[in-house]
């Protein structure tokens, strides 16, 4: 599924009748079955941009499109072919595993030993066969973000929206799990927009690394990322990686000193 | 080494034990050394020997009997009502609109003040009874719910919405369970009222002739003080009984808020 963004702007009225611009003259095409990530410093309305292609948030202005590739001028209806992995998770705390991923099933009317199969099939792939009647309150931070993803990967859509997934885990885990979401992502053909302000991990995962301005959120940059796959941290290393990085780098660098100062700003101001 | 800090261990256990006799035997000896009478100040033991004739001859079990029902009808009452409209509040703007200055204005009248009233309309009978304790229970129970619907994380509803819930979906899978902590929170304090209440209401003059409360006044007018004693005795120890047993039914349906 192809998800082309135009012109997209979002306002959120600000206190003080000060509107805030999260979004603007953001347009993009983000190819089918492939890995964009989404660079940028806080609060350059990333996490907004998932939003409206999840169709959770409308857009103040612009259109966004959602298109299978094989009938481009069918137009899907926003939010069908796609599913969000939420930065704090947001599972369900009083679901067991296996029920909070089969959440999404059970809305859908699926019945109750069909959607227990699929689901427990979902559980052991991501690694927590065993688990399927703990509550998320009993597991630690990667077992619970394995349950989030497991949650998504059981709808079986076509688009994954992940924001910042793995912002949270340390970093032991982290590399853990950017590597089973890369195998994931590569055995399922998703079309992954992926929000992080880590670029190494933009580089190590992403086809493609689009970097966003501070608020207001514009494109800045979009850098391909030709590495081979199956990537490894040991690539961190190689010279192809490294001018990726410095490149990003820059890029982002100027966007931060910006976003710090517009903070600067608002506290003085307040 | 292992012995000692077994020993060490037991006898932090037994501490609290230990006090709690203590207390009681400094109390008898100071009752009986200072020769205090036993209408101002029993000691224990004549307390016990009360307590053990009121069970022995069954007063105990049925005034203890009739005050529960009591407690447990009027409570039985205000949950259903309260949880109830706390829920339809939360869910609707037009209901948490109509009943929001309603709720604002009686909930802080003390009902205390309302026995005067309900025993002109309703008598001194049972219903007089469940209905001030039902109404009091009623105003932290149904605040709570609504608080707790109204608080529940958008980021649940969201994600809910996301995979696919539609709006009646979410309401029930998600903002119910979601406020079931909140909901819980309400029914402990809207308990504790009742207790109160019931047994308020069967300490006012003549309204009753069964009861803890009616046993209570009953004692003090007569001046039998290690009755009063021993029925202060029994309603601590059910209370706690009631709090320990609302708290197993919380940690039964409700795990993941503990």
């Amino acid at each position: 599924m192809d998800v082309v963004a135009e012109n997209l702007r979002q306002v959120w009225p600000g206190r003080g009748g000060a509107d805030i611009v999260a979004l603007e003259q953001f347009s993009h095409r983000f190819a089918s079955r492939r890995f964009s990530c989404l660079l940028g410093p806080s609060g350059c309305g990333k996490s907004t941009l998932l939003q409206i292609v999840g169709g959770l948030e409308k857009p103040t202005s612009g259109t966004i499109r959602i298109a299978d590739p094989a009938s481009p001028s069918l137009a899907r209806p926003l939010g069908a072919d796609s599913v969000m992995v939420w930065q704090n998770l947001n599972l369900f705390p009083w679901r067991t595993v296996l029920d909070n991923v089969a959440f999404g099933l059970e809305m859908r009317g699926v019945p109750k030993a069909e959607r227990q199969r699929r689901s427990r099939a979902l559980v052991g792939s991501v690694g927590l066969a065993g688990f399927e009647h703990f509550l998320p309150g009993q597991l630690s931070g990667g077992m619970r973000q394995r349950v989030a993803l497991a949650r998504a990967l059981v709808l079986e859509r076509p688009i994954l929206l992940m924001d910042e997934p793995f912002a949270a885990l340390d970093a032991q885990t982290k590399i853990i799990m950017q590597e089973e979401l890369a195998y994931i992502v590569e055995r399922t053909h998703k079309t992954v927009l992926f929000v992080t302000h880590a670029i190494e991990e933009a580089i190590l995962l992403g086809d493609e690394v689009v970097v966003m301005s501070a608020r207001p959120g514009r494109i800045k940059e979009v850098l391909p990322v030709d590495l081979p796959r199956p990537r490894s941290l040991e690539m961190v290393n190689t010279k192809a990686f490294g001018a990726l990085f410095d490149h990003a780098f820059h890029l982002i660098r100027e966007e931060v000193m910006a976003s710090m100062k517009q903070q600067e700003r608002a506290l003085s101001g307040a | 080494m292992t012995a000692a800090r077994t020993a060490l261990e037991i006898g932090e256990r037994a501490l609290p034990a230990l006090v709690v006799a203590a207390f009681f035997a400094a109390w008898e000896i100071f009752v009986r050394a200072r020769g205090i009478p036993a209408i101002y100040l029993p000691p224990p033991s004549s307390i016990a020997v009360y307590l053990w004739r009121m069970i022995a001859d069954g007063s105990l079990a049925i005034n203890l009997g009739v005050t529960l029902l009591r407690i447990f009808g009027g409570f039985a009452i205000a949950g259903l009502a309260g949880v109830a409209l706390g829920v339809l509040m939360g869910m609707s703007r037009l209901v948490a609109r109509v009943a929001d200055p309603w709720i604002a204005a009686l909930y802080p009248l003390p009902k205390i003040a309302l026995i005067p009233l309900l025993l002109i309309w309703l008598g001194t009978g049972e219903a007089y009874k469940i209905v001030i304790s039902a109404v009091t229970a009623f105003f932290p129970i149904v605040i709570s719910t609504y608080a707790g619907i109204r608080e529940v994380d958008r980021g649940l509803m969201k994600a809910a919405e996301d995979l696919g819930a539609s709006r009646r979906q979410v309401q029930l899978k998600v903002v119910i369970p979601a406020a079931i902590p909140s909901i819980f929170a309400g029914l402990h304090l809207g308990m504790g009222v009742t207790i109160i209440l019931v047994i308020a209401a069967e300490m006012i003059g003549g309204s009753s002739t069964s009861g803890m409360g009616y046993l209570l006044m009953q004692a003090g007018q007569v001046m039998e003080t290690e009755k009063v004693f021993a029925d202060l005795v029994v309603l601590a120890v059910v209370g706690a009984l009631v709090v320990k047993l609302q708290r197993w039914i919380d940690r039964k349906v409700a795990p993941w808020s503990h």
